[in-house]
Protein backbone atom coordinates (compact mmCIF):
# COMPACT_ATOMS: atom_id res chain seq x y z
CA UNK A 1 0.00 0.00 0.00
CA UNK A 2 1.12 3.48 -0.29
CA UNK A 3 2.64 5.81 2.12
CA UNK A 4 -0.06 7.42 4.14
CA UNK A 5 0.39 11.47 4.03
CA UNK A 6 -1.57 14.23 6.16
CA UNK A 7 -2.19 16.54 2.86
CA UNK A 8 -2.68 20.29 4.22
CA UNK A 9 -4.40 22.43 1.36
CA UNK A 10 -4.62 26.19 0.73
CA UNK A 11 -8.53 26.93 0.90
CA UNK A 12 -9.03 26.97 -2.42
CA UNK A 13 -11.63 29.14 -3.39
CA UNK A 14 -12.01 32.78 -5.10
CA UNK A 15 -9.54 32.10 -7.67
CA UNK A 16 -10.17 29.22 -10.81
CA UNK A 17 -6.81 27.64 -9.59
CA UNK A 18 -8.13 27.40 -5.97
CA UNK A 19 -10.42 24.42 -6.88
CA UNK A 20 -7.91 22.61 -8.50
CA UNK A 21 -5.63 22.71 -5.39
CA UNK A 22 -8.19 21.71 -3.49
CA UNK A 23 -9.16 18.46 -6.25
CA UNK A 24 -5.76 17.42 -6.03
CA UNK A 25 -5.40 17.49 -2.45
CA UNK A 26 -8.50 15.33 -2.13
CA UNK A 27 -7.28 12.77 -5.16
CA UNK A 28 -4.00 12.68 -3.08
CA UNK A 29 -5.63 11.76 0.01
CA UNK A 30 -8.24 9.50 -1.68
CA UNK A 31 -5.52 7.55 -3.36
CA UNK A 32 -2.88 7.08 0.30
CA UNK A 33 -6.05 6.80 2.60
CA UNK A 34 -4.24 9.88 4.40
CA UNK A 35 -5.63 12.56 6.37
CA UNK A 36 -7.00 15.98 4.82
CA UNK A 37 -6.10 19.36 7.02
CA UNK A 38 -8.76 21.89 6.58
CA UNK A 39 -6.61 25.00 6.71
CA UNK A 40 -8.83 27.40 8.33
CA UNK A 41 -9.58 25.09 11.22
CA UNK A 42 -6.18 24.15 11.43
CA UNK A 43 -5.04 27.93 11.93
CA UNK A 44 -7.76 28.42 14.73
CA UNK A 45 -7.45 25.40 16.44
CA UNK A 46 -4.15 23.12 15.70
CA UNK A 47 -4.50 20.74 18.24
CA UNK A 48 -7.44 19.22 16.27
CA UNK A 49 -5.05 17.84 14.17
CA UNK A 50 -2.33 16.91 16.43
CA UNK A 51 -3.06 13.10 15.36
CA UNK A 52 -3.10 13.80 11.66
CA UNK A 53 0.27 15.64 11.73
CA UNK A 54 1.96 12.30 12.88
CA UNK A 55 2.00 11.64 8.73
CA UNK A 56 4.52 13.05 6.96
CA UNK A 57 3.12 16.00 5.32
CA UNK A 58 1.99 17.26 1.95
CA UNK A 59 0.91 20.99 1.18
CA UNK A 60 -0.56 22.01 -2.05
CA UNK A 61 -0.85 25.31 -2.80
CA UNK A 62 -3.34 27.19 -5.22
CA UNK A 63 -2.69 30.38 -6.05
CA UNK A 64 0.67 32.38 -5.75
CA UNK A 65 -0.32 33.93 -2.01
CA UNK A 66 1.03 30.32 -0.80
CA UNK A 67 -1.59 30.46 2.32
CA UNK A 68 -0.46 26.32 2.81
CA UNK A 69 2.83 27.22 2.54
CA UNK A 70 2.77 29.78 5.04
CA UNK A 71 0.69 27.90 7.20
CA UNK A 72 2.90 25.31 7.92
CA UNK A 73 5.65 27.68 8.16
CA UNK A 74 4.06 29.26 10.84
CA UNK A 75 3.43 26.38 12.69
CA UNK A 76 6.81 24.71 12.32
CA UNK A 77 4.97 21.69 10.49
CA UNK A 78 7.92 19.83 8.53
CA UNK A 79 7.07 19.57 4.80
CA UNK A 80 7.75 16.21 2.91
CA UNK A 81 6.54 17.16 -0.37
CA UNK A 82 4.25 20.25 -1.82
CA UNK A 83 2.48 21.68 -4.98
CA UNK A 84 1.46 24.65 -5.95
CA UNK A 85 -1.24 24.55 -9.04
CA UNK A 86 -0.68 27.44 -10.83
CA UNK A 87 3.29 27.14 -11.29
CA UNK A 88 2.19 22.69 -12.17
CA UNK A 89 -0.52 24.09 -14.60
CA UNK A 90 2.22 26.58 -16.16
CA UNK A 91 4.87 24.07 -16.70
CA UNK A 92 2.00 21.79 -17.92
CA UNK A 93 1.54 24.31 -20.68
CA UNK A 94 -1.87 23.66 -19.68
CA UNK A 95 -4.48 26.55 -18.75
CA UNK A 96 -5.94 26.60 -15.21
CA UNK A 97 -10.00 27.18 -16.77
CA UNK A 98 -12.13 29.89 -15.65
CA UNK A 99 -14.98 29.85 -12.98
CA UNK A 100 -14.56 28.17 -10.05
CA UNK A 101 -16.08 24.51 -10.86
CA UNK A 102 -13.38 22.49 -12.80
CA UNK A 103 -14.17 21.44 -16.49
CA UNK A 104 -13.35 17.17 -16.93
CA UNK A 105 -10.13 17.74 -18.52
CA UNK A 106 -8.81 20.38 -15.73
CA UNK A 107 -9.66 17.13 -13.33
CA UNK A 108 -7.73 14.98 -15.39
CA UNK A 109 -4.86 17.00 -14.78
CA UNK A 110 -5.33 17.25 -11.27
CA UNK A 111 -5.23 13.47 -11.08
CA UNK A 112 -2.33 13.21 -13.03
CA UNK A 113 -0.62 15.80 -10.54
CA UNK A 114 -1.73 13.74 -7.39
CA UNK A 115 -0.45 11.06 -9.03
CA UNK A 116 2.87 12.52 -9.64
CA UNK A 117 2.92 14.43 -6.33
CA UNK A 118 2.84 10.63 -4.60
CA UNK A 119 5.31 9.38 -6.73
CA UNK A 120 7.89 12.58 -6.20
CA UNK A 121 10.90 12.67 -4.01
CA UNK A 122 10.83 14.64 -0.80
CA UNK A 123 11.65 18.09 -0.63
CA UNK A 124 14.98 18.51 0.59
CA UNK A 125 16.49 15.43 0.33
CA UNK A 126 19.35 14.71 -1.91
CA UNK A 127 18.56 11.14 -3.14
CA UNK A 128 21.17 9.50 -1.53
CA UNK A 129 23.36 11.92 -3.45
CA UNK A 130 24.68 14.28 -0.03
CA UNK A 131 28.42 12.53 0.28
CA UNK A 132 28.71 13.24 -3.75
CA UNK A 133 28.38 16.88 -2.46
CA UNK A 134 30.57 17.12 -0.16
CA UNK A 135 31.61 20.93 0.99
CA UNK A 136 34.22 22.24 -0.99
CA UNK A 137 37.73 22.37 0.41
CA UNK A 138 39.26 25.18 -1.54
CA UNK A 139 38.21 28.53 -2.14
CA UNK A 140 39.51 31.87 -3.43
CA UNK A 141 38.64 35.01 -2.70
CA UNK A 142 38.75 38.31 -4.08
CA UNK A 143 38.68 41.53 -1.40
CA UNK A 144 37.16 44.75 -1.96
CA UNK A 145 36.78 47.36 0.02
CA UNK A 146 35.28 45.54 2.78
CA UNK A 147 33.73 43.03 0.74
CA UNK A 148 35.28 39.36 0.02
CA UNK A 149 33.64 37.29 -2.35
CA UNK A 150 34.25 33.79 -2.42
CA UNK A 151 34.88 31.08 -5.38
CA UNK A 152 34.78 27.59 -4.98
CA UNK A 153 37.70 26.35 -7.40
CA UNK A 154 36.92 22.88 -7.89
CA UNK A 155 33.68 20.87 -8.87
CA UNK A 156 31.72 24.25 -9.88
CA UNK A 157 30.80 25.91 -13.06
CA UNK A 158 29.34 29.35 -13.25
CA UNK A 159 27.32 31.43 -15.91
CA UNK A 160 27.92 34.98 -16.29
CA UNK A 161 24.48 35.48 -14.15
CA UNK A 162 26.63 34.71 -11.19
CA UNK A 163 24.85 30.98 -10.57
CA UNK A 164 26.44 28.30 -10.30
CA UNK A 165 25.47 24.51 -10.66
CA UNK A 166 27.90 22.12 -8.46
CA UNK A 167 28.46 18.73 -10.67
CA UNK A 168 28.65 15.30 -9.02
CA UNK A 169 27.84 12.53 -11.52
CA UNK A 170 25.07 12.63 -13.89
CA UNK A 171 23.07 15.24 -11.43
CA UNK A 172 24.19 19.13 -10.37
CA UNK A 173 23.03 21.35 -7.46
CA UNK A 174 22.30 24.70 -8.99
CA UNK A 175 22.46 28.14 -5.97
CA UNK A 176 23.49 31.65 -6.74
CA UNK A 177 27.15 33.17 -6.21
CA UNK A 178 28.45 34.61 -3.06
CA UNK A 179 28.57 37.73 -4.93
CA UNK A 180 25.20 37.95 -6.09
CA UNK A 181 23.94 36.92 -2.72
CA UNK A 182 25.85 40.28 -1.62
CA UNK A 183 24.92 42.12 -4.11
CA UNK A 184 21.13 41.48 -3.71
CA UNK A 185 21.75 41.94 0.27
CA UNK A 186 19.77 40.27 3.05
CA UNK A 187 17.55 37.71 1.38
CA UNK A 188 13.72 37.68 2.33
CA UNK A 189 12.15 35.14 0.14
CA UNK A 190 13.37 31.96 -2.43
CA UNK A 191 11.04 30.29 -4.38
CA UNK A 192 11.81 27.02 -5.53
CA UNK A 193 10.93 24.93 -9.05
CA UNK A 194 8.54 22.03 -9.10
CA UNK A 195 10.02 18.98 -8.80
CA UNK A 196 10.07 17.06 -12.16
CA UNK A 197 10.01 20.68 -13.86
CA UNK A 198 11.91 20.28 -16.88
CA UNK A 199 14.37 22.65 -17.22
CA UNK A 200 16.67 24.33 -19.82
CA UNK A 201 20.06 25.95 -19.73
CA UNK A 202 20.05 29.52 -18.55
CA UNK A 203 16.46 28.82 -17.92
CA UNK A 204 14.31 30.26 -14.33
CA UNK A 205 14.78 27.88 -11.46
CA UNK A 206 13.51 29.33 -9.47
CA UNK A 207 14.05 33.27 -7.46
CA UNK A 208 15.53 34.77 -5.04
CA UNK A 209 14.15 38.21 -3.32
CA UNK A 210 16.07 40.67 -1.22
CA UNK A 211 15.14 43.75 0.54
CA UNK A 212 16.62 45.38 -2.09
CA UNK A 213 15.68 43.59 -5.58
CA UNK A 214 14.28 40.38 -6.77
CA UNK A 215 16.00 38.43 -9.26
CA UNK A 216 15.47 34.78 -11.17
CA UNK A 217 17.64 31.76 -10.56
CA UNK A 218 19.57 30.66 -13.73
CA UNK A 219 20.18 27.19 -13.94
CA UNK A 220 23.55 26.56 -15.69
CA UNK A 221 22.02 23.34 -16.98
CA UNK A 222 19.66 21.72 -18.26
CA UNK A 223 18.08 18.88 -16.88
CA UNK A 224 14.92 17.65 -14.98
CA UNK A 225 14.74 19.06 -11.16
CA UNK A 226 14.99 16.11 -8.95
CA UNK A 227 14.91 17.89 -5.66
CA UNK A 228 14.59 21.02 -4.13
CA UNK A 229 15.46 22.80 -0.89
CA UNK A 230 12.73 22.82 1.12
CA UNK A 231 15.31 24.78 3.76
CA UNK A 232 16.01 27.85 2.03
CA UNK A 233 12.13 28.85 1.87
CA UNK A 234 12.11 28.32 5.40
CA UNK A 235 14.96 30.58 6.26
CA UNK A 236 16.47 32.23 2.97
CA UNK A 237 19.27 33.73 4.65
CA UNK A 238 20.99 30.31 4.46
CA UNK A 239 22.14 31.44 1.25
CA UNK A 240 23.65 34.54 2.54
CA UNK A 241 25.33 32.85 5.11
CA UNK A 242 26.73 29.74 2.78
CA UNK A 243 25.76 30.42 -0.62
CA UNK A 244 27.83 27.24 -2.56
CA UNK A 245 26.66 24.31 0.18
CA UNK A 246 23.55 24.80 2.22
CA UNK A 247 22.50 27.10 0.50
CA UNK A 248 21.62 24.89 -2.45
CA UNK A 249 18.45 25.56 -4.08
CA UNK A 250 17.61 22.96 -6.74
CA UNK A 251 18.89 19.45 -7.42
CA UNK A 252 18.93 18.64 -11.40
CA UNK A 253 19.07 15.60 -13.48
CA UNK A 254 21.61 16.71 -15.96
CA UNK A 255 20.78 15.84 -19.52
CA UNK A 256 23.35 17.42 -21.13
CA UNK A 257 26.33 18.29 -19.61
CA UNK A 258 29.06 18.15 -22.38
CA UNK A 259 27.20 20.61 -24.51
CA UNK A 260 26.20 22.73 -21.33
CA UNK A 261 29.39 23.19 -20.32
CA UNK A 262 30.97 24.97 -23.63
CA UNK A 263 29.26 28.38 -22.41
CA UNK A 264 30.26 27.65 -18.93
CA UNK A 265 33.06 29.37 -16.87
CA UNK A 266 35.08 27.21 -14.27
CA UNK A 267 36.57 28.30 -11.00
CA UNK A 268 39.39 30.13 -12.81
CA UNK A 269 37.23 32.12 -15.10
CA UNK A 270 34.76 32.68 -12.75
CA UNK A 271 37.04 34.48 -10.38
CA UNK A 272 38.56 36.20 -13.39
CA UNK A 273 34.79 37.95 -13.93
CA UNK A 274 34.39 38.27 -10.34
CA UNK A 275 37.85 40.52 -9.72
CA UNK A 276 36.81 42.78 -13.26
CA UNK A 277 33.35 42.89 -11.10
CA UNK A 278 34.50 43.65 -8.06
CA UNK A 279 37.01 46.78 -9.05
CA UNK A 280 32.98 48.20 -10.63
CA UNK A 281 31.47 46.76 -7.54
CA UNK A 282 29.07 49.39 -5.92
CA UNK A 283 26.86 47.69 -2.90
CA UNK B 1 -25.46 47.37 -16.14
CA UNK B 2 -22.39 46.05 -14.67
CA UNK B 3 -21.37 45.93 -11.49
CA UNK B 4 -17.87 46.93 -9.76
CA UNK B 5 -16.27 43.68 -7.27
CA UNK B 6 -16.35 46.64 -4.27
CA UNK B 7 -20.28 47.03 -4.73
CA UNK B 8 -21.03 42.85 -4.62
CA UNK B 9 -22.50 40.89 -1.52
CA UNK B 10 -19.65 38.35 -0.26
CA UNK B 11 -20.63 35.24 0.32
CA UNK B 12 -17.80 33.41 1.92
CA UNK B 13 -17.96 29.62 2.72
CA UNK B 14 -15.92 28.09 5.40
CA UNK B 15 -12.74 26.46 3.87
CA UNK B 16 -15.32 23.30 3.14
CA UNK B 17 -12.80 20.37 2.68
CA UNK B 18 -12.66 17.35 4.92
CA UNK B 19 -16.70 17.25 5.55
CA UNK B 20 -19.74 17.36 3.45
CA UNK B 21 -21.63 19.75 5.49
CA UNK B 22 -18.39 22.09 3.95
CA UNK B 23 -18.71 20.93 0.76
CA UNK B 24 -22.28 22.24 0.95
CA UNK B 25 -21.37 25.44 1.62
CA UNK B 26 -18.91 25.49 -0.67
CA UNK B 27 -21.11 24.02 -4.01
CA UNK B 28 -23.91 26.35 -2.05
CA UNK B 29 -21.89 29.44 -2.41
CA UNK B 30 -20.25 28.57 -5.81
CA UNK B 31 -24.18 28.14 -7.19
CA UNK B 32 -25.02 31.89 -6.05
CA UNK B 33 -21.78 34.12 -7.10
CA UNK B 34 -21.56 31.79 -11.03
CA UNK B 35 -24.86 31.17 -11.77
CA UNK B 36 -28.11 32.63 -9.76
CA UNK B 37 -26.30 36.26 -8.93
CA UNK B 38 -23.71 36.62 -10.64
CA UNK B 39 -23.43 40.01 -10.88
CA UNK B 40 -24.63 41.25 -7.03
CA UNK B 41 -22.57 38.71 -4.93
CA UNK B 42 -18.85 37.42 -5.22
CA UNK B 43 -16.76 35.35 -3.03
CA UNK B 44 -13.49 35.53 -1.12
CA UNK B 45 -10.75 32.86 -0.15
CA UNK B 46 -11.17 32.52 3.75
CA UNK B 47 -7.46 31.64 4.46
CA UNK B 48 -6.89 35.10 2.25
CA UNK B 49 -8.83 36.80 5.47
CA UNK B 50 -7.03 34.21 7.95
CA UNK B 51 -3.56 35.21 6.53
CA UNK B 52 -4.51 38.95 7.20
CA UNK B 53 -4.19 39.66 3.31
CA UNK B 54 -4.93 43.83 3.52
CA UNK B 55 -7.11 43.58 0.36
CA UNK B 56 -9.64 40.52 1.59
CA UNK B 57 -9.60 42.62 5.18
CA UNK B 58 -10.63 45.31 3.54
CA UNK B 59 -13.04 43.79 0.97
CA UNK B 60 -14.97 42.41 4.35
CA UNK B 61 -14.78 45.60 6.17
CA UNK B 62 -16.47 47.12 3.34
CA UNK B 63 -18.93 45.18 1.50
CA UNK B 64 -21.48 43.69 3.44
CA UNK B 65 -21.00 39.50 3.89
CA UNK B 66 -22.63 36.49 4.32
CA UNK B 67 -21.00 33.69 6.36
CA UNK B 68 -21.83 29.94 5.42
CA UNK B 69 -20.46 27.33 7.96
CA UNK B 70 -20.65 23.72 7.46
CA UNK B 71 -20.48 22.63 10.76
CA UNK B 72 -20.74 24.28 14.31
CA UNK B 73 -17.51 25.36 14.78
CA UNK B 74 -18.32 28.82 12.50
CA UNK B 75 -15.17 29.08 10.65
CA UNK B 76 -16.05 31.42 8.54
CA UNK B 77 -17.93 33.38 10.75
CA UNK B 78 -15.48 33.79 13.19
CA UNK B 79 -13.18 34.64 10.67
CA UNK B 80 -14.82 37.48 9.13
CA UNK B 81 -15.97 39.01 12.40
CA UNK B 82 -12.18 39.17 13.91
CA UNK B 83 -11.15 40.70 10.53
CA UNK B 84 -13.99 43.40 11.59
CA UNK B 85 -16.06 42.28 8.86
CA UNK B 86 -19.89 43.54 8.25
CA UNK B 87 -21.38 40.25 8.70
CA UNK B 88 -24.89 40.93 7.41
CA UNK B 89 -26.36 37.02 7.48
CA UNK B 90 -24.67 34.34 8.66
CA UNK B 91 -26.14 30.54 7.75
CA UNK B 92 -25.02 27.22 8.72
CA UNK B 93 -25.51 24.07 6.31
CA UNK B 94 -26.68 21.95 9.42
CA UNK B 95 -29.43 23.95 10.11
CA UNK B 96 -30.90 23.11 6.91
CA UNK B 97 -30.85 19.26 8.31
CA UNK B 98 -32.89 20.01 10.77
CA UNK B 99 -36.68 18.04 9.64
CA UNK B 100 -34.86 16.05 7.87
CA UNK B 101 -33.92 12.91 9.66
CA UNK B 102 -32.10 10.22 7.08
CA UNK B 103 -30.80 12.28 4.92
CA UNK B 104 -28.12 11.40 3.15
CA UNK B 105 -25.85 14.11 1.89
CA UNK B 106 -23.44 12.11 0.07
CA UNK B 107 -19.15 12.18 1.35
CA UNK B 108 -16.60 14.91 1.80
CA UNK B 109 -15.93 14.67 -1.97
CA UNK B 110 -19.14 14.10 -3.87
CA UNK B 111 -22.89 14.95 -3.00
CA UNK B 112 -25.55 12.63 -3.70
CA UNK B 113 -29.16 13.89 -4.44
CA UNK B 114 -30.25 14.58 -0.81
CA UNK B 115 -26.64 16.73 -0.69
CA UNK B 116 -27.21 18.30 -3.58
CA UNK B 117 -30.95 18.91 -3.20
CA UNK B 118 -30.38 20.85 0.36
CA UNK B 119 -27.39 22.34 -1.29
CA UNK B 120 -29.67 24.20 -3.99
CA UNK B 121 -32.26 25.21 -1.08
CA UNK B 122 -29.36 27.17 1.10
CA UNK B 123 -28.11 28.42 -2.69
CA UNK B 124 -31.46 29.83 -2.78
CA UNK B 125 -31.53 31.31 0.66
CA UNK B 126 -28.30 32.76 -0.12
CA UNK B 127 -29.34 34.32 -3.54
CA UNK B 128 -32.58 35.53 -1.79
CA UNK B 129 -30.87 37.66 1.11
CA UNK B 130 -28.21 38.65 -1.75
CA UNK B 131 -31.23 40.51 -3.22
CA UNK B 132 -32.43 41.77 0.09
CA UNK B 133 -29.20 43.40 0.83
CA UNK B 134 -28.92 44.95 -2.41
CA UNK B 135 -32.24 46.71 -1.94
CA UNK B 136 -34.59 43.72 -3.69
CA UNK B 137 -32.64 44.88 -7.30
CA UNK B 138 -34.03 41.81 -10.19
CA UNK B 139 -31.00 40.62 -11.81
Amino acid sequence: MAERFAVLPCNGLDKAVGPLAREIALMVVEACQGELICPVLYNNLPAHYAKALELPLIVVDGCGTRCASKLATEHDLKVRRKLQATDAFKEMGESRGEGLTPDPERLALCRLLAERLLSAPDEGTALGSEAAFAEPVEYATVTHDKFIFRIPMKGYLFDENHCWAHIAGNRARVGIADYMQQELGDLTFCELPQIGAEVEQFGEIGSVESVKAVSDIISPVSGRVVAANAAVVEAPEIINEDPYVKGWVAEVELRDLASDRDLLLDGEAYLALVRQKAAEYRP
Amino acid sequence: MAESANSRVLVIPCSGIGKVHGLMAREATYRVVDELEPQASGTLCLALLVKGDEEAVEAVRTQPCITIDGCPKLCSYKNVQLAGGTIAESVRVVDAFKGRKGAQPGTATELEQDGWTITEEIAQQLAARVRELRGGEEQ
